[in-house]
C-alpha cells in the first residue's frame, strides 16, 4: 500500500470498508463532489481509503473526482490515496487520523469500532442498508445515543463530516471508565473473580 | 386365589416399554433441574485461592475479537491455566490465543520483577511483621504469575457446520463436535502427559476446568452441552465439586435481540452476561454492567 508521511498541518480522513464483502454505496458516498467539498472545508489534506476488493469502484470515481478538479485549478489540496488489504490490521492508519486529529468513517462491523473508537478517533459509522442484518444499525444507534460515534449514511456523508469538527470536543471516552456514572458498572475480570469467589 | 405372575414375554409389551421410559425421561429431568444453574442470584461465597484451570472458547473472527477484549485484564496469578478451543481450520484464533499468551507472558515478568521491588522495604521492617504479615507474604509467594506454554494449550474440535453445509447432516457433525469436547474438558494437553502432575498448578491443569468462558459461536454450544452431560452423570465429580462453571457473554453487537447461541445457553449457563441495558434481566437473568469489550 502506498505510504502517507505526514507534514504539519495535514489532517487525515481513513475509510474503512470492510474486509468481507466490500461497500460499494460507502465509496461511491466519500468520492462524491458534496463529500469531497466538506473534507476540504474541514480542512482535510488527505482522503485515505481502504476499498477491499472494490478497486475498480474506487479507480472509476477516483478518476471523476480528479477530472472535476483538474478544472478547478484546485487539484492537490486533497490527496487521495486507496488500498486493498493491510494483513497487519488498521492500526498504522487509525494512528495517522489520531495524530492528524482527522477522522475515522467506517462500516458498521463491531469489530471496526471497536478498533477505532480505542484510538481515542471521531468515527463517523456508516451501517450498509443492503446487508439484511438490522443489527448494524441497532449496533449504531445504540452508539450514538451513547455519545460514543456518529452515525451516518451514504447519502447525507458530508452532513456527518462537518459534524464530526464538534463532535470531536464532545465525544464519550471509550471503553466506559468501569466506575460511576448513572448505575453501577464492572469489568468483565471482576465478574470472573466474582463467580469463582476470588473476592479480595 | 392370588393371580398368577404375569408371564415374563409382558416385558416386552408396549406398555412396560413406555413405562420404563416414562420413568427414565422423570429421573433425567429432575437431575436436569439439580444440575443446572437457578435463576436466583446467589452472593458468591469467598473462597481461598486455589491453581484454576479456565477455558476460553473461540469463534470465527468477530467473536474471538470480542473475547480477548473482554480477557484484556486477565490475571494470570489467579487464572493459572488457560484452555484455547478453536475449531478447525480457525488458524486466525489459534494464532491470536498465541499473540494473547505472548502479551500475559511480558505483563506476568513485569509484574514479578515490580513484585520484587515491592518486596524490599518489606525486609527493611521485618521487625514489625506480625503472624499474618508472614502468612499473606507466603500466599502472595504462591501467587506467581503463571505464563508461558506449560500454562496454556490450544485444543482443536472439528467445526461443528461449515458455511454451506446442508442442515441435514449438521446434527451429525455436531454430534462428531460434542464428542471431542470431552478431552479437552477433561484434562488440558500437557507437555509431559506420562509423567504424573508434578505440583498443584500441573495437577490443576489436568482436572476439569474451573470456569468456562463463552461468547457467540456454535463451538460455545457445544462445549457447554459436553460440560452439562459430565455435570449430569457426575464425571469426575463435576456436579459435587462445582466445576464447570460457565459465563456466557452476549455480542457487544446484540443491542435488541440475544443471539440464536444466547437463547439456548440463557438457561444452561450460571451467568449470563449482556452489554445493552435493553436485554437485561432476559430469561429473569441475563445482567448488565455496561460495555465490557
Amino acid at each position: 500500500m502506498a505510504e502517507v508521511t505526514l507534514e504539519q498541518g495535514s489532517k487525515v480522513c481513513f475509510v474503512t470498508t470492510g474486509a468481507t464483502a466490500p461497500f460499494i454505496a460507502l465509496i461511491e458516498a466519500i468520492l462524491k463532489p458534496t463529500s469531497i467539498d466538506a473534507l476540504k472545508d474541514a480542512g482535510y489534506t488527505h482522503l485515505l481509503i481502504q476499498y477491499g476488493t472494490a478497486k475498480h469502484v474506487y479507480d472509476d470515481r477516483i478518476y471523476d473526482a480528479r477530472m472535476r478538479y483538474r478544472s478547478e485549478a484546485d487539484q492537490g489540496t486533497l490527496h487521495i490515496d486507496g488500498f486493498d488489504f493491510n494483513s497487519d490490521g488498521l492500526k498504522d492508519q487509525f494512528k495517522l487520523v489520531q495524530d492528524s486529529k482527522g477522522v475515522v468513517i467506517s462500516h458498521a462491523g463491531s469489530g471496526s469500532i471497536l478498533e477505532a473508537l480505542r484510538h481515542q478517533v471521531p468515527l463517523i459509522v456508516v451501517p450498509n442498508t443492503a446487508l439484511l442484518d438490522n443489527h448494524q444499525d441497532e449496533l449504531a444507534i445504540a452508539m450514538e445515543k451513547s455519545g460514543y460515534l456518529l452515525k451516518g449514511d451514504i447519502i447525507q456523508l458530508s452532513h456527518s463530516i462537518k459534524k464530526a469538527e464538534d463532535f470531536r470536543k464532545r465525544m464519550t471516552q471509550f471503553p466506559p471508565v468501569t466506575s460511576g456514572k448513572h448505575r453501577e458498572t464492572k469489568s468483565f475480570a471482576a465478574i470472573m473473580d466474582e463467580t469463582m469467589g476470588f473476592l479480595d | 386365589m392370588a393371580a398368577p405372575a404375569p408371564p415374563l414375554s409382558s416385558l416386552y409389551t408396549l406398555s412396560f416399554l413406555l413405562a420404563l421410559l416414562t420413568t427414565l425421561a422423570v429421573i433425567a429431568s429432575l437431575r436436569l433441574l439439580a444440575i443446572l444453574p437457578s435463576n436466583t442470584q446467589t452472593k458468591p461465597l469467598k473462597s481461598r485461592w486455589r491453581p484454576t484451570r479456565v477455558m476460553i472458547v473461540l469463534g470465527s473472527g468477530g467473536h474471538t475479537h470480542e473475547m480477548f477484549y473482554l480477557l484484556r485484564d486477565l490475571d494470570t496469578r489467579k487464572y493459572t491455566h488457560r484452555t484455547y478451543v478453536v475449531s478447525s481450520g480457525d488458524a486466525f484464533s489459534a494464532s491470536r490465543a498465541a499473540e494473547f499468551e505472548k502479551e500475559l507472558e511480558r505483563r506476568g515478568k513485569e509484574d514479578n520483577l515490580r513484585q520484587q521491588d515491592v518486596e524490599i522495604p518489606q525486609i527493611v521492617i521485618g521487625a514489625k511483621r506480625d503472624v499474618a504479615g508472614i502468612e499473606r507474604s507466603n500466599d502472595e509467594e504462591k501467587r506467581r504469575a503463571c505464563t508461558g506454554p506449560e500454562n496454556y494449550d490450544i485444543a482443536t474440535v472439528p467445526r461443528a457446520r461449515r458455511i454451506h453445509q446442508s442442515i441435514l447432516t449438521t446434527p451429525f457433525t455436531s454430534l462428531l463436535t460434542l464428542l471431542s469436547c470431552f478431552k479437552p474438558l477433561l484434562t488440558a494437553q500437557a507437555i509431559h502427559p506420562d509423567r504424573p502432575p508434578q505440583d498443584v498448578y500441573e495437577a490443576s491443569a489436568r482436572d476439569l476446568p474451573d470456569l468456562i468462558i463463552t461468547n457467540g459461536p456454535a463451538t460455545a454450544v457445544i462445549v457447554i452441552l459436553a460440560s452439562l452431560a459430565l455435570k449430569f452423570f457426575d464425571i469426575r465429580g463435576a456436579n459435587s465439586r462445582g466445576k464447570c462453571k460457565a459465563i456466557y457473554t452476549e455480542s457487544f453487537a446484540r443491542v435488541k435481540t440475544l443471539s440464536l447461541s444466547g437463547k439456548i445457553l440463557l438457561r444452561l449457563v450460571d451467568r449470563f452476561v449482556v452489554q445493552w441495558e435493553e436485554l437485561e434481566g432476559k430469561g429473569g437473568k441475563a445482567e448488565f454492567w455496561g460495555i465490557l469489550v
